[in-house]
């Protein structure tokens, strides 16, 4: 009796466990077809608290369209994002339709829990911008793994009396990164090292921006450790030594810059057009002297960011979920969200709307306006493999050039290999 | 697991070993009659039938939760320091090559390095100060228990809190170093610098744990007689020399446990670096911790669960070998 008892103890034990573990083995076709019906689950990523009414609406509608569809909508926070969606992954427990962003997509592509939406709704794609479709492509694997949802694109902010004060030209802010280095070395020299231009260390967009080239033709090895990426790096530092670069720089966040920026100790900083009221609530006086001016690039080309919206391949409800996750990304959809919050529709001809295209005077029209103009030819240089194990890499690897450890040249080989062992472990 | 099933069953079988319900109870059958306590032979049987596995019914619940959250995670981190598990991916039996990896992974180095660190520059401080605070709130003086919580507060505060003020403070433009240009010494990176940035999450852990020990010393000094420093006081022993001579003595036991806690959560330290130095782990991750390492590596969709784990067995290993230490210290004193 005793064993026995412990025998079922054990049964108990390992029952519920056994549940753990990926997905299962649905079969993980892309047929699509058969009638929209059925519960399925949408999550969003911290969205809930400043757009409850619009998620509710929207939900409300799809419900009305399609009669016999229930969907249920959750909202996560944003921080530890990713990790929850790799439990639930893990769990099997992963929502029907998910919005993810493309770097998020590329491990559940590759774990075959993303729905191949070339196969499964290959009819929609002509609704969205090229660009933007092809955003959710994932190098090594056939496909594309969901729909683009909305675009963004940040200014750059800067201080225009700490550049009056260093007798900068504040109607000329810099556009290059040739400017921006020239512009910074000035800035401190001129305020004796108090004032530095940036806080941050450069990240792979920067790398983008400045011309160099991340990965290869492939997408099989990381590249920019080539000349122009040592060069950055190499500017880098001499900003880094002059303090035109934060000495707080090698452990900075974007949330830790931002409030530099605020505090008028930074002159420059990347931002979006949400940041203006925040300026205008908490730092009145830099309010007044805010200076608004395009991303820094020397490619002429910005960088954007992308949303999108993804269907799990295990969804019991496929055809269900693959309208709802088109009916949220569709072109109204997307440009009734646009007017609630500054976020851009990733749709064909919405950024012509005079929404986007007609000045009223005030400074929130004229940064949405120019976004708008130069998302057109935006390019997100995230690479959609690019990790965060891999971000760390990298910028452990540009702190030491910084620190002088390393030579530039040796950082960024030291982050290429890192990165490059990191994917081919990825698979 | 077979040997200690097989040793559970056979404690659960031996009827000596069951206090209640007469001295037969486990190996009784049915047909018995009454145990002569007075009770029907039927409802004896019933009870004699019911008992073998009661106990385990008993401590099913138990079981389950132990199994579950505690059991189940170590195994499972153990048998994955040998796959080569990723989040989404189970991964393959891979031997050793996790380990032999972290010999030439110099983040795990770093990481062992500042944990190691940390435990000698931490341990020593909340072994000593807290039992010197205890011996300044001892007394029983008018508003001394205002000192008592003051000095507790820390304790229950959030470290995610502690840690944000602590940053305002020691942040190039804060108040430290707003004071310390005042006087002319100039700002210091506090935040910026690899050492300074681990001593100022040393500073913040000891400072945090104050409190706490010295409720463990006050209970301990408590225990003290009062007629030891009264001789001794007698014999002319000063204050200093009390405390060394009749104080610590008394209280050496509890030093001991205070260094085997505080070693263990020094060394597995994760908050403090985590909110100081940055998700980064301060400049090209030079003030990483491992546990910060486990956390960086394991996480996220491309996590490497199986290389993570590799490095919490060596945190296991590690913690193992330092509560051994300190223990095995304390029994060759007493001996």
């Amino acid at each position: 009796m005793p064993r026995r008892a412990l025998a079922a103890a054990v049964v108990a034990l390992v029952l519920p466990l056994s549940a753990c573990g990926s997905g299962g083995d649905d079969s993980g076709s892309t047929d699509a077809s058969g009638k929209v019906e059925g519960d399925i689950t949408f999550q969003t990523w911290n969205l809930r608290a400043n757009f409850k009414p619009y998620f509710e609406g929207l939900v409300a509608d799809f419900e009305k369209k399609y009669p016999g569809t229930n969907v249920k909508w959750v909202d996560q926070p944003a921080e530890g994002y990713a990790d929850k969606i790799s439990a639930d992954a893990a769990g099997g427990t992963l929502p029907d339709v998910v919005n993810v962003s493309p770097d998020l997509v590329a491990p559940l592509a590759k774990a075959g829990l993303a729905l191949d939406l070339d196969k499964a709704a290959a009819k929609y794609k002509k609704e969205y911008l090229p660009g933007a479709w092809a955003s959710h492509e994932i190098p090594g694997t056939e496909g594309t793994y969901a729909f683009p949802w909305y675009l963004n694109t940040g200014p750059l902010f800067y201080n225009k009396s700490l550049f009056k004060e260093a007798g900068l030209d504040a109607a000329k802010p810099p556009k290059t990164y040739d400017e921006l280095f020239d512009d910074a070395l000035e800035l401190a020299d001129k305020s004796d090292g108090k004032v530095a231009t940036l806080a941050n260390v450069p990240t792979i967009e920067d790398f983008g921006r400045y011309g160099v080239e991340l990965m290869n033709k492939e997408g099989t090895a990381f590249a920019f450790n080539d000349a122009k990426g040592v060069e950055l790096l190499t500017k880098y530092k001499e900003l880094y030594d002059a303090k035109a670069l934060d000495p707080q720089a090698l452990t900075a966040t974007p949330e830790s810059s931002g409030k530099k920026f605020l505090t008028g100790a930074v002159a420059m900083n990347p931002g979006s057009a949400l940041d203006l009221g925040n300026f205008k609530k908490q730092a009145p006086n830099l309010y007044k002297n805010i200076g608004i001016t395009d991303q820094i690039t020397s490619t002429g080309k910005v960088n954007m960011y992308v949303m999108g919206v993804m269907v799990n391949a295990q969804t019991k409800q496929k055809p269900a979920a693959v309208a709802f996750a088109h009916f949220v990304t569709d072109a109204q959809n997307q440009m009734s969200f646009a007017k609630k919050v500054a976020i851009f529709p990733s749709t064909a001809g919405s950024l012509d709307d005079p929404y986007f295209t007609e000045e009223d005077g005030t400074d929130e029209t004229r940064v949405r306006i120019a976004a708008a103009k130069s998302l057109k030819n935006a390019v997100n240089y995230t690479p959609v493999l690019f990790s965060e194990q891999m971000k760390t890499e990298l910028r452990n690897s540009v702190a030491k050039a910084l620190q002088g450890k390393v030579s530039p040249k040796e950082a960024l080989d030291n982050a290429v290999k890192a990165c490059d062992r990191l994917l081919q472990q990825q698979g | 697991m077979a040997s200690s099933s097989g040793t559970a069953s056979s404690r659960t079988a031996s009827p000596g070993k069951v206090p209640t319900g007469g001295a037969s109870v486990g190996s009784a059958s049915p047909g018995d009659g009454g145990d002569g306590d007075g009770r029907p032979a039927g409802a004896v049987a019933r009870v004699r039938r019911q008992l073998p596995t009661s106990p385990w019914l008993f401590a099913a619940p138990g079981l389950l939760v132990v199994g579950i959250f505690i059991l189940y995670p170590f195994v499972s981190t153990v048998v994955n320091a040998f796959t080569d598990r990723r989040t989404l991916i189970p991964g393959e039996f891979v031997g050793l090559a996790n380990f032999r990896e972290l010999l030439h992974d110099e983040m795990f180095w770093i990481g062992l390095r500042n944990s190691t660190l940390y435990v000698l520059g931490v341990v020593p401080a909340l072994v000593l100060l807290p039992l010197l605070l205890a011996l300044l709130v001892q007394k029983n003086i008018p508003g001394i228990a205002f000192f008592r919580s003051a000095f507790y507060t820390p304790v229950v505060a959030s470290i995610v809190v502690v840690g944000l003020i602590w940053v305002w403070l020691l942040d190039e433009r804060g108040l430290v170093n707003s004071l310390l240009e005042a006087i002319g010494v100039g700002r210091i990176g506090f935040l910026s610098d690899q050492w300074l940035l681990l001593l100022s999450a040393m500073t913040v852990t000891v400072w945090k744990g104050l409190g706490y020990y010295m409720i463990i010393y006050l209970a301990a000094l408590a225990n003290v007689p009062r007629e030891l420093h009264e001789a001794a006081a007698v014999d002319g022993a000063g204050a200093v020399r009390r405390f060394l001579t009749v104080t610590v003595p008394a209280v050496r036991s509890t030093m001991v446990l205070v260094g085997a806690l505080s070693s263990v959560a020094a060394f597995k330290v994760f908050s403090e670096v985590y909110l100081m130095a940055g998700p980064g782990g301060g400049p090209a991750g030079e003030d990483t911790t491992l546990v910060m390492l486990v956390q960086r590596t394991g996480t996220g969709l491309t996590g490497r669960v199986g290389y993570a784990s590799a490095i919490s067995v060596v945190v296991f290993v590690v913690t193992v070998a330092l509560m051994l230490l300190v223990l095995r210290a304390d029994r060759k004193e007493d001996a």
